[in-house]
């Protein structure tokens, strides 16, 4: 009698044991998945292409402003985050309002956009390139080709195809996104 | 007879106290994932970088609403009004749903966006806020 209370009272003893368990491992995977922030740079990245395409084309047809009587215009190209209202320095602004000892975000730009114009009838020449931001980005780009690291720049490419009255043209757009500290824990 | 019965009553209460202890336990992680979900920190940010989104998705003319009831309950719980939870200064975008908190986040469409506020068309159902694109910068 004796022994089977004794039994009794250490299998409810392994039972909270095992509850305990069961609750720690909930709370640390909840904490784990809340306390990371959201990791939105991938599709920051596809509504910037999104939007570079809009710019460049329409219905199918490249941007007249784009050429000039030589052909790509270099005009365009250096105005390009005017001509197509893009705002990459907003992480200055947003330094001014951290503290600046802290470095937080090291100064340097957190995009880099790049977009190649290959001929139709020749798809492995580009024609004419465009790119801003932080050139910088690209190596981390790069390194993630064999294997995802989570503390580099996330970046997107894609294409198409558009027509400027004469000629064909692809147009390939790389959009890379850094802004590790707001994504990243 | 009476040591019999004894004895019934205290494995009854036993099993009592057992499925008490083990409904607890399970309330009490119930709550504790809800509450994982509502707090400040996370709904700020989520808010903050859902405008963003939003705003860097739109095109000039568009009018975007909102619903913000999550935030706002939460704002009223800590003392705050709906109509100060988020704020615009520049292309950054701060919600602000407890006096301490704040997330910022900045969008890359230079576009000129009206300051947001909360959409009265229904007064007795004030959960969304509006936000107007009104032309490129």
């Amino acid at each position: 009698m004796l022994n089977k209370k004794g039994g009794g009272k250490i299998i409810a003893m392994y039972w909270f044991v095992m509850l305990i368990i069961i609750a720690g491992g909930i709370f640390a995977m909840v904490y784990s998945f809340y306390h990371h922030p959201y990791d939105v740079r991938e599709l920051e990245a596809e509504i910037m292409i999104n939007h570079i395409a809009d710019c460049l084309s329409n219905k199918g047809e490249l941007n007249s402003e784009l050429f000039n009587e030589e052909g790509f215009s270099q005009n365009f190209s250096e105005n390009f985050l005017g001509n197509c209202h893009i705002n990459l320095g907003v992480e200055e602004v947003w330094q001014k309002n951290f503290d600046v000892e802290e470095e937080a975000w090291g100064g340097e730009p957190q995009y880099y956009l790049q977009i190649n114009f290959y001929n139709a009838i020749n798809l492995e020449n580009s024609v004419f390139e465009i790119s801003k931001g932080n050139l910088n980005l690209v190596a981390d780009w790069n390194i993630q080709e064999e294997k995802e690291y989570k503390r580099t720049a996330k970046g997107v490419e894609d294409g198409f195809f558009s027509f400027n009255g004469e000629d064909m043209y692809l147009i390939k757009i790389l959009t890379i996104v850094k802004k590790t500290e707001k994504n990243v824990k | 007879m009476f040591k019999k019965r004894n004895k019934k009553a205290a494995i009854l209460m036993e099993n009592v106290i057992f499925i008490i202890l083990n409904i607890l336990f399970l309330a009490i992680l119930i709550l504790f994932l809800l509450k994982q979900g509502q707090g400040a920190v996370l709904l700020e940010q989520s808010y903050a970088k859902q405008i963003v989104l939003l705003i860097d998705s739109a095109k000039p003319g568009m009018i975007i609403i909102l619903d913000m009831s999550k935030a706002k309950d939460l704002a009223e719980k800590n003392g705050l009004e709906f109509k100060d939870i988020v704020t615009k200064t520049d292309n950054i975008i701060t919600v602000k749903l407890s006096e301490k908190g704040g997330y910022s986040y900045s969008f890359f469409n230079d576009v000129d966006v009206g300051n947001p506020y909360p959409d009265t068309s229904d007064p007795e159902n004030v959960n969304s806020y509006v936000f107007v694109i009104w032309g490129y910068n």
